[in-house]
């Protein structure tokens, strides 16, 4: 009888585990599958978004070069102007998109930050520190890689597009 | 043919688990990258309060801007998880898909 006992497989604690796992994702896949196609939690890429995201790199990269070069320079209502509006169109359409409220709260901490920028530039005197043009540089274009790298997996996997030959 | 529900969730497993694996580590070296750098900022903001080149009151608003970045990378990492769950119970489901709608004898997984 304890011999008996002492052949029974003793399961080891990755294989409970691994069992426990299983017991927990059959059920959430199977609910899942129900519909009959694959699951989808997220909404796919969009090139507007990244694009219009890119150009306001693109412009806020020219403004602060312009800053650092000329730390004399007046502060620019222009630029904020332009800024909001163009994040204010990207976000409109992100929020217009299926399965896009991640993206629609990045372009909203993408606006916040230049909101912030702005503040900092119309009360600092000038010239104007370079190193706050540094480190507000820093922010936003950890900011823009973000949203990008979270808009081109959107793509997944898809592959490039092809080569333009002439 | 019937179902066993110990092969087919090993088979699944299998095919979700080595997503899981390398998006992680995708994951974890965007994060990596990414508050390496704020962490930076934030070190030199300090630093330049305490050399004259920035008030506090600037210091303050620079400091919010790298809240702001922290806060898009956090987003960015949950829609990576969000792609990852979505592609391993995708790769989960296509793994058995025959298998399946051949022993019930209709396409259950389309």
């Amino acid at each position: 009888m304890h011999k008996m006992k002492e052949r029974q497989p003793r399961w080891s604690l990755l294989q409970r585990r691994t069992s426990l796992v299983a017991a927990l994702f059959v059920p959430i896949v199977l609910a899942l599958v129900l519909p009959g196609c694959a699951v989808k939690f997220i909404g796919d890429y969009d090139e507007t978004i990244d694009k219009g995201v890119t150009d306001v790199q693109q412009r806020a990269e020219l403004y602060f070069s312009r800053l650092q070069s000329t730390p004399n320079m007046p502060y620019d209502q222009n630029f904020y102007d332009d800024m909001n509006s163009r994040l204010a169109v990207s976000k409109s359409r992100a929020a217009s998109l299926p399965k896009y409220p991640i993206i629609v709260e990045q372009l909203a901490n993408l606006k916040a930050q230049f909101d912030t920028f702005q503040k900092l530039d119309k009360s600092s005197p000038r010239p104007f520190p370079g190193v706050a043009v540094t480190d507000a540089e820093s922010a936003i274009a950890v900011s823009v890689e973000s949203i990008l790298k979270l808009e081109l997996a959107l793509k997944r996997g898809a592959p490039p597009p092809p080569a333009i030959t002439q | 043919m019937a179902l066993n529900v110990a092969t087919l969730a090993s088979r699944m497993l299998g095919a979700a688990l080595p997503i899981l694996k390398k998006d992680a580590r995708d994951a974890e070296s965007f994060a990596k990258l990414e508050f390496t750098k704020i962490a930076q900022t934030i070190v030199a903001i300090g630093e330049q309060v305490v050399s004259g080149q920035i008030n506090e009151q600037q210091a303050g608003l620079l400091l919010a801007m790298q809240t702001s970045a922290s806060r898009n990378v956090f987003l960015t990492l949950q829609g990576l998880a969000l792609l990852a769950v979505e592609a391993a119970i995708n790769a989960a489901l296509n793994v058995v898909r025959s298998a399946v709608n051949t022993a019930l004898g209709f396409a259950l997984i389309a």
